[in-house]
């Protein structure tokens, strides 16, 4: 079965003041039909600049996508005119963002805001229209549906137009949802809510998810893959237990042995030295190795591929690299 | 029991939208009501809530950045509350602050000597230059910053950095008293637990005690000895860190554990989700705040206001039907 | 999330006149024409090829010529000597009022700002009505009162102008005062003076700044305006405004001094508000790489 998405080598330079910034290099992952990624990484990880390549959502200039395939059913987004973009966007893949305040028209009700993102995408009759946006509504559990369409966005709280968003998202049955920090804005248990929403809505619809977030936590809850990634690069991917379980790079490591984790009882948490690195900021070798415990002298040299550790788990790392692999690399 | 160092009697504070000219009077907007604890030398008391629960401004009534509406602060024996403006600043000295925001809590402006140096300025001004700068090298250092940054900007250190440099300056004059409002949870994930392992270092080599401000109940966990829950601007449980985490009996304390995500991808516990959102707190429900998303309301609940009870051991609970076991989940 | 550039940390602090002149022809032309502007009004004496008082019958309007570059006025008068006299009075009224104006307006405002209540709410009044008339009546109401003559001129340009710093003052005011750090000033128990000086003032300096910057080129305006009207700088002294009035009556006869000075005032106008805003823009932290 091919990938429904299949994001192969991307990099993505921004540019200002005339220096060119390398923010996002050599990223490749896939997302299958009806399957949960999480995208985690900090700030200047370029996750999220990762997920708006995708519906090519980065301005340009200052950004500017240099180089890779983007490809979604078999077709590479890249290639496509860029007036067919809006078909795509909303239609086959949606997103929703972090703060859904900003993303809702404030002077338009909310069934009406639900409703043109059909009307973009589809052709139905009025009645067909405001019951399927009834049923969307209900879907993300928005209690008196019908009652509520008329309200506007100021009479919502921020767990339930984060609802809204979803609901918009989902108005055209997408294939693919990309949500960034979609619950990152909100209080534990309105997160809670929501998140229950993004999984009943992924079983009863089939979408695939793609979640970016920098809380381990939020992907624990959701996701059945992971790609990690780390100053602009992906430095380990693989499902969602053995990255948990058995993270095979050292940044991966530390980070789940920095949180709090049920059981923990050790008086110091563990700590990563140092600073997540601005981006671009790392030039040569991996971009990890200044603060990495286990780093050898060629990490500071040559920045090392994606090693095959089995069953879809992969890591960027010279020294947890499979030994025979490692040998084959050399030559 | 150790000594006790604050103490807050019935301390309330109400917003009211003052100096309108037109249009009908406000009642305000209750951000604390009526809450009173105590927190012995050298322990940390964590505060965990959603927004609007009013733990930040609870932390401000401590330290009179916010001046209560009623109630009363010992600290050290001393009724702070009572003092003048001017012998409030002298007691500046023993009492401080670290900030969530890293960015927006040093003077863009003013140099990290600078910073750091000025509780010195205003309480040992015989000191010399030299001697001042002598003493925030010394600072500077103990939070691990090299000393020879002290004639930098702000603006040239990353999040974690700034954060050090917050702390160095609360620290600068050997408090014994704390707030901490949510000190890492502007940080990055791979920065938090260097940040949290040197508050404890801190808090051991000096013996002072913290208010924490949290909503990231993991870090609770980790750093806290007790544990206090606000709904709504009132203290609805309060006890040992075991006690709150193990057995909590609040019905919204349950929730709000439960709720929070676990980055454990294998959990298959269900989640308590509570129906609804926190009311706005310019309409806070009668009675007992919790009442209108309680599974377990009753009739009382909505007249009548719980006091907190005690149910074991150092720990209460305000709820008219306290049990420790998780409440049943409801379908 | 939002899709701003992801943010880089300055390594090492932007040399700020390097920001300010960075890429950009007309900033540094206007700084040029300011810089020259400045240098002539310093050294008017040397400059001028002849007295700009000295009157003669023999030599009413005269076209340029090689005696006189820009010919002469209805009274025989150099006009090029005069406009560069001229520049004395028009740039010295168009920074000095400006700046008191910034200094009493910015005092005023950071009061207001930063203690609000009563004191807030009647300076605030106050400078709404203050603002409600547009600043060229406002100076011409005061200066029919007081009279014309240079500090009269430049105390009425200053008044006309302190209600719009001390509007730009109270509300930076505001928003410093809403910063962490300032609350962080308190808790380290600064007192309220010494927070005012030590981090509101420093943070609000840039706005100001840049008004100061635009508000020069009106307040040249306005001195202008007000000699034009009589109201400003007394003749025989000369400046910009007083020229372009005293010629006038002779426009199509003599329209050299009209030229001459309006051209001076555009251009000079156009300069500083230029710098106002590069200064803005360099300024701003958003901006700065």
């Amino acid at each position: 079965m091919s990938p429904l998405l299949k994001i192969d080598d991307l990099a993505v330079d921004f540019i200002a003041k005339g220096r060119i910034t390398r923010v996002v290099e050599g990223v490749s992952f896939t997302v299958n039909a009806g399957e949960a990624v999480g995208l985690v990484g900090e700030s200047g990880s370029g996750k999220s600049l990762t997920s708006l390549a995708v519906l090519r959502l980065i301005p340009e200039p200052p950004g500017l996508i240099a180089r890779g395939r983007i490809e979604f059913e078999g077709v590479d987004l890249l290639q496509l005119p860029r007036d067919v973009m809006p078909e795509i966007r909303g239609s086959k893949i949606s997103m929703i963002f972090q703060e859904p305040m900003s993303s809702l028209n404030p002077v338009m009700t909310i069934g009406d805001q639900v409703g043109e993102a059909i009307k973009l995408h589809r052709r139905m009759s009025r009645s067909d229209r405001l019951a399927r946006v009834v049923e969307l509504l209900q879907m993300v559990g928005i209690p008196d549906a019908e009652a509520r369409m008329g309200a506007y966005p100021h009479q919502f709280s921020g767990g339930m137009r984060q609802r809204v968003m979803i609901a918009m998202a989902l108005a055209c049955e997408p294939r693919l949802l990309i949500a960034d920090e979609p619950t990152t804005a909100l209080d534990v248990t309105i997160q809670a809510q929501v998140l229950d929403v993004m999984n009943k809505v992924r079983q009863d619809t089939g979408t695939a998810v793609l979640l970016i977030s920098h809380d381990l936590s939020v992907i624990a809850e959701v996701c059945d893959r992971v790609v990690v990634m780390y100053a602009g690069r992906v430095v380990e991917t693989g499902p969602v237990a053995t990255i948990f379980d058995a993270p095979a790079h050292p940044y991966t490591d530390g980070l789940l042995r920095s949180i709090v984790r049920p059981g923990h009882e050790e008086r110091r948490l563990y700590q990563i030295p140092g600073s997540v690195p601005p981006a671009g900021s790392i030039k040569a070798g991996c971009p990890f190795q200044p603060r990495c415990p286990r780093k050898i002298d060629r990490c500071a040299v040559d920045m090392p591929p994606m090693f095959d550790h089995g069953a879809g788990h992969g890591a960027a790392c010279w020294v947890t690299a499979p030994v025979r692999t490692t040998e084959m690399e050399v030559q | 029991m150790a000594e006790t160092l604050l103490r807050a009697e019935g301390l309330g504070k109400t917003f009211s939208s003052a100096g309108r000219l037109f249009g009908k009077s406000d009642p305000g907007v209750r951000a604390v009501d009526d809450v009173s604890f105590e927190i012995a030398r050298g322990e940390t008391l964590a505060v965990v809530g959603e927004s609007g629960c009013g733990k930040s401004t609870l932390g401000r009534l401590l330290l009179r950045l916010i001046e209560p509406t009623s109630g009363t602060v010992h600290l050290d024996g001393v009724n702070v509350t009572e003092l003048s403006r001017r012998d409030m600043r002298a007691v500046r000295a023993n009492a401080q602050i670290i900030f969530q925001d890293p960015y927006g809590s040093l003077s863009p402006r003013r140099r990290v000597g600078e910073i750091v140096g000025e509780p010195f300025e205003v309480f040992e001004p015989s000191l010399n230059r030299t001697q001042r700068r002598d003493k925030v090298a010394t600072l500077l250092e103990q939070v691990g910053l090299s000393s020879a940054i002290m004639d930098k900007f702000p603006r040239q250190f990353s999040g974690g950095q700034r954060q050090r440099i917050g702390i160095a300056r609360a620290i600068a004059l050997n408090p014994s008293f704390i707030v901490a409002d949510e000190p890492v949870s502007a940080l990055d994930v791979s920065v938090q637990a260097q940040i949290v392992n040197l508050l404890q270092d801190l808090q051991e080599e000096r013996g002072f005690s913290y208010f924490f401000v949290a909503h990231d109940l993991a870090v609770v966990r980790h750093f806290a000895d007790r544990v206090m829950v606000m709904y709504l601007g009132r203290v609805v449980e309060i006890g040992p860190k075991r006690a709150i985490y193990d057995t909590p009996h609040h019905p919204y304390t349950q929730a709000l554990l439960s709720a929070a995500p676990q980055p454990d991808p294998h959990r298959k516990t269900q989640r308590i989700v509570l129906k609804g959102d926190v009311p706005s707190p310019r309409r806070i429900p009668p009675g007992c705040h919790f009442h209108t998303r309680c599974p377990l309301a009753q009739d009382i609940c909505r007249v009548e206001r719980p006091p907190l009870r005690s149910i074991g051991d150092a720990h209460q609970a305000a709820c008219h039907f306290a049990v420790p076991n998780p409440i049943p989940l409801s379908s | 999330m939002s899709l701003a550039v992801p943010t880089v940390p300055v390594v090492r602090s932007p040399n700020f006149l390097q920001t300010l002149f960075t890429g950009n022809l007309a900033v540094t032309a206007a700084g040029v024409v300011i810089m020259i502007m400045v240098l002539v009004a310093i050294f008017a004496p040397f400059l001028a090829p002849m007295d700009p008082l000295t009157q003669s019958v023999f030599k009413i309007n005269q076209y340029p010529s090689m005696e006189h570059w820009l010919g002469t006025d209805q009274f025989g008068r150099d006009v090029l000597s005069r406009l560069i006299f001229g520049s004395r009075n028009s740039l010295i009224v168009g920074l000095v009022s400006p700046v008191i104006a910034a200094v009493i307006g910015t005092i005023l405002g950071v009061v207001a700002g930063y203690y609000g209540g009563i004191v807030d709410r009647l300076l605030t009044r106050l400078n709404d009505a203050m603002l409600s008339f547009p600043e060229l009546l406002l100076a011409i109401m005061i200066a029919s009162v007081l009279g014309g003559g240079f500090w009269n001129v430049v105390g009425v340009i200053a008044v006309a102008f302190i209600p719009g710093f001390a509007r730009v003052a109270r509300a930076s005011t505001l928003s410093v005062v809403q910063e962490p750090y300032v609350e962080a000033a308190v808790a380290v128990g600064l007192s309220s003076p010494r927070i005012i000086i030590r981090h509101v003032l420093p943070n609000i300096a840039a706005p100001i700044m840049v008004l100061l910057t635009l508000w020069v080129a009106s307040a040249i305006r306005l001195e202008a305006s007000l000699s034009f009207l009589g109201l400003g700088t007394q003749p025989p002294a000369a400046s910009w405004g007083n020229i372009i009035r005293d010629a006038l009556s002779n426009i199509f006869g003599s329209p050299w001094p009209i030229i001459g000075a309006g051209l001076l005032i555009t251009v000079v106008v156009l300069s500083f508000n230029v710098m106002g805003d590069a200064l803005r823009d360099a300024l701003d932290p958003e901006t700065q790489s």
